[in-house]
């Protein structure tokens, strides 16, 4: 459950090491489960990297502390909250993901970051 | 039909499909646990050893095991050089060092001394056999069996 002032950890090589949600995309969602897009404002990162502190990206939710249920009824959770920064296309601006990733991830369509994850649970 | 089941880390439980909670750990290691209640003594960290229900603890206090480990055991006679009758342990031991060719060879010159004694004992007594067998040329020959083939005794079928 991705709240606004929400801080996430950030699963990619982009220079961002954490963001905070500003906005849920989708309609007029409260908040955002795995596989949902976020507006979100870096408020961490390394120096001399494409994303910047206080930048404002997109990111798409990759793994939640909140536990999600699958079809069969098994739950999934996480240890943190995470999310991959993409770009107005969808895809991943950095060129790795790093931990594990939702499965929920490839059935919205963001085969990208499914691929480039190591792990998808 | 199989069924594919986890196994919970906790109580080593199996977890059937619809069941339990699969739990990622920050190094991406899954955790999968079977009910609420080994959920639960996850999340406050308590080791399944020290837990009377569980598979570890029952394990480590050796509960329902004794009948599987008693019947395993069987003894099995251990093989043991010792002296017979005749030969020492020592003339044994020479033996088995012993190589099969050379036996095989003793074995032969002695066949062939054996043979030679023999050859020699018939011609010291060849004459005394020659007059035997014309005293047993006077003996008649009996036949055994006067019926002819076929009919036997016993029942016919």
């Amino acid at each position: 459950m991705i709240y606004p002032q929400t801080m996430l950890t950030v699963a990619d090589n982009t220079g961002a090491k954490k963001v905070m949600c500003i906005r849920v995309l989708g309609g007029n969602k409260k908040y955002a489960k795995i596989g949902d897009t976020i507006i979100a404002v870096v408020k961490e990162a390394l120096p001399n990297m494409p994303v910047k502190r206080s930048d404002v990206v997109r990111a798409v939710v990759v793994r939640t502390k909140k536990s999600i249920r699958r079809q069969d009824g098994m739950y999934i959770r996480f240890d943190d909250n995470a999310a991959v920064i993409v770009n107005m296309d969808n895809n991943p601006r950095g060129t790795r993901v790093f931990g594990p990733v939702a499965r929920e991830i490839r059935d919205k369509n963001y085969s990208k970051i499914v691929s480039l994850a190591p792990e998808v649970l | 039909m199989v069924i594919n089941t986890e196994l919970c880390a906790l109580s080593e439980y199996r977890i059937y499909p619809g069941n339990g909670k699969l739990m990622i750990r920050r190094d991406g290691k899954p955790i999968w646990l079977g009910s609420s209640k080994a959920f639960s003594l996850t999340v406050q960290r308590k080791k399944a050893a020290k837990l009377v229900w569980t598979q570890a603890w029952r394990r480590l206090h050796k509960k329902g095991l004794s009948e599987t480990t008693t019947k395993k055991r069987s003894r099995r006679a251990g093989k043991v050089q010792r002296a017979v009758v005749g030969a020492s342990l020592e003339d044994i031991k020479k033996k088995t060092a012993q190589k099969s060719e050379l036996r095989t060879a003793a074995r032969e010159s002695a066949l062939k001394e054996l043979k030679d004694r023999k050859v020699a004992n018939k011609a010291k007594t060849g004459s005394k056999v020659a007059k035997k067998a014309t005293q047993s040329q006077t003996f008649q020959k009996v036949p055994k069996h006067m019926g002819g083939k076929g009919k036997r005794g016993g029942t016919q079928r």
